[in-house]
């Protein structure tokens, strides 16, 4: 994948953000009088970011207009991405899931999940280690962090 | 001082901070070794459990991560010749070509003995050094530390990006994403778009995980069709080729003090980090070699020269942080989190409001290189058998450590929606070529500047050439100024000089 193309992208959205923070007065509410005022910094960054952000466009804009080829780290290598996207999913699905079945049902589940994405296929220690992690977790953290993960509530 | 230090030294010697500097030596050893996980990983991924003990523990545990996990990359560097961290690229070099002569041992030993060596050095730097800085930094008021903090943000964004405005840009983005919620000057909320769960702002550790850790993640599921290397300790018939003799430790003795000299240096600079540390030194080591032929096929100096050089940023990296309040990498960008969270503040302040407990931290500091010497040395075989795991077996674990760490820090759900929002930023940025840690310091730095700023204006009025009347602003402008300068003739250098190697190699 050509990264100049994601760059022109990239930098035209950021210029509209920041677009929108110069010129918006709806961004901040409420507070209290300052020298500075709420706004001031924000809007200064975004000016910055304006200017960075074109700079970076404009580079890369110059290259694909003089028809060079990517080189280097211009090119994004997609190869694997595909488990990248299952992995995301995985993590969506573990934060959707754990407030109803809780930490202790989903998280073995989750574990073996990503063990098999990662080629693993040896079941008897990828299981016995998806259920040994999440009950060393549970009850350490309950016991000396004193933080409750969630439970089941169904 | 040295009343402060002996104070730090009995805080530190209790059984606590003992067992916490063990356990993080232990963790960051095992997670270094391992391929696909760095220090700065290990420190986030420990860093929630840390938040329920005292500042002592939790920081000096976090330390000694840190310095045993940068040691620890050694380990897969030397072995099967996979740098855990760029810093260990060199170590790899010579390391790798001793295990295929059968000399492990000796190479595992010399980054061992060079890395506490170049360790201790900056740490004793740092203590003496620290101090008498955060003295001359109270001096600043609003207007010289608004200054400051500008000249910290142009240096680690020219200096740490992939270019210079890519850089920059990282760290504004992190500047903007540090102004979500209530401003704490004036209580207006900003950003929020009506949401009230915005109004705090977004929680430092899930996203201190998902923009820096999960990446990582991500980069091992991409490769996991890669074949898994197993670690094996080579031996040698000759007992000799299996330790380093205090012969050879004393004939590399002096590479090794220039070496953490330069890592010390370097370190101490914002934005350079290990691998500049380690790439100078490992130069400057071979110019004045005997034989600098033989470094990069297995040249015992050339080992020492790299690892002491890197080991040394990680003591010399505090000094910005604890005297000026400016983490110079990404690791202390982590490590000024932990302390912010601790209630600690760093900055000059810090000497003075904290004294007993920044000792302690400095005790732990040197007292972790003893430890990390003892137990690396008595479990070389332990750690190569916990870096050998498969990675099925250790990603699901990372997994599950990144969501509950992420819990922890709020012990709320919408946190967790933060680490996966910033897991995907993150791995993102750096696909564009953003510096996910230049973005952090941009964050962490920004509440510091508006509050600063707010107050220069309050002196100021509307004298707005105030803001240049003290030598120390014109300090700052004339530094940020060099440091851009002589980041772009680097580059241009750099790409100059690589643009006729990729005319040969077509």
């Amino acid at each position: 994948m050509d990264r100049r193309i994601i760059d022109i992208g990239l930098s035209t959205f950021l210029i509209i953000v920041s677009l929108i923070i110069l010129t918006n007065d709806n961004l901040v509410e409420g507070g209290a009088e300052s020298d500075l005022g709420s706004m001031f910094l924000p809007r200064v960054v975004a000016g910055l970011i304006i200017l960075f952000a074109a700079t970076i466009a404009i580079q890369s804009l110059r290259k694909l207009a003089q028809g060079s080829k990517p080189e280097g780290q211009e090119v994004i290598i997609t190869n694997g991405f595909s488990g990248i996207f299952i992995y995301i999913g995985i993590f969506i699905v573990y934060w959707l899931v754990v407030p109803y079945v809780g930490f202790m049902v989903a998280t073995p589940f989750i574990m073996i999940s990503v063990a098999l994405l990662l080629g693993g296929r040896n079941w008897v220690p990828i299981v016995a280690t998806s259920l040994i992690t999440p009950l060393l977790i549970y009850y350490g953290s309950r016991e000396f962090l004193r933080v409750y993960l969630p439970t089941w509530t169904l | 001082m040295f009343d402060n230090i002996i104070s730090g030294f009995s805080s530190i010697l209790a059984v606590g901070p003992i067992l916490g500097i063990i356990a993080g030596v232990v963790i960051g050893i095992t997670f270094g070794a391992i391929p696909g996980i760095s220090a700065i990983m290990a420190i986030a991924i420990i860093l929630p459990m840390t938040f329920y003990v005292d500042p002592i523990i939790g920081i000096t545990m976090l330390l000694a991560v840190y310095k045993a996990g940068i040691y620890g990359g050694s380990i897969s560097a030397i072995l099967i010749n996979t740098p855990g961290a760029a810093a260990s690229f060199l170590t790899a070099l010579d390391g790798h070509a001793l295990t295929k002569a059968g000399k492990a041992g000796k190479a595992l030993d010399m980054s061992l003995f060079a890395s506490v060596s170049g360790e201790m050095l900056a740490t004793l730097v740092l203590i003496l050094v620290a101090a008498p800085i955060s003295l001359i930094s109270l001096q600043a008021g609003p207007i010289e530390k608004v200054f400051l903090l500008l000249f910290a943000f142009t240096v680690i964004g020219s200096m740490a990006g992939e270019s210079i405005p890519r850089g920059l840009l990282s760290c504004c983005l992190g500047m903007l994403f540090a102004m979500v919620g209530m401003s704490t000057i004036t209580g207006a909320s900003r950003f929020t778009f009506g949401y009230t769960e915005l109004m705090g702002g977004f929680t430092f550790t899930p996203m201190l995980i998902g923009i820096l850790v999960m990446p990582e993640v991500f980069n091992v599921i991409r490769r996991r069709k890669v074949p898994h290397h197993e670690m094996t300790i080579t031996h040698s018939p000759n007992p000799a080729d299996n330790r380093i003799s205090f012969k050879e430790y004393r004939s590399v003795f002096g590479t090794i003090l220039k070496s953490s000299g330069i890592g010390t240096f370097v370190g101490a600079l914002p934005g350079l980090g290990s691998s500049t540390a380690a790439f100078i030194a490992y130069g400057e080591a071979k110019r004045t070699a005997k034989k600098p032929e033989e470094y990069g096929k297995g040249s015992v100096e050339g080992i020492a020269a790299a690892e002491s050089a890197n080991n040394a940023v990680c003591g010399s990296s505090m000094i910005p942080m604890l005297t000026l309040s400016i983490p110079g990498d990404d690791v202390a960008a982590l490590l000024m989190g932990a302390f912010l969270i601790h209630g600690l503040t760093p900055g000059p302040m810090i000497f003075f409001e904290h004294t007993e407990t920044i000792y302690a931290i400095f005790a732990g500091f040197l007292i972790t290189d003893l430890f990390l010497l003892g137990i690396a040395r008595a479990g070389f075989k332990f750690f190569v058998k916990m870096a050998s795991l498969r990675r099925y077996y250790i990603f699901p674990c990372v997994t599950v450590f990144a969501f509950t760490g992420a819990f922890t820090a709020g012990q709320n759900m919408d946190d967790i929606l933060v680490l996966i929002a910033f897991t995907v930023m993150g791995y993102g940025m750096k696909l564009v070529g953003l510096n996910p840690a230049v973005f952090i310091i941009g964050f962490i730095l920004t509440p510091f500047l508006e509050q600063n700023l707010d107050q220069a204006m309050s002196i100021v009025g509307t004298d707005y050439h105030l803001f240049f009347a003290s030598p120390f602003s014109w300090v700052f402008i004339a530094l940020s100024v060099f440091f851009v300068y002589s980041s772009m003739r680097v580059r241009s250098k750099t790409s100059k000089k690589a643009a006729p190697d990729i005319e040969k190699t077509a």
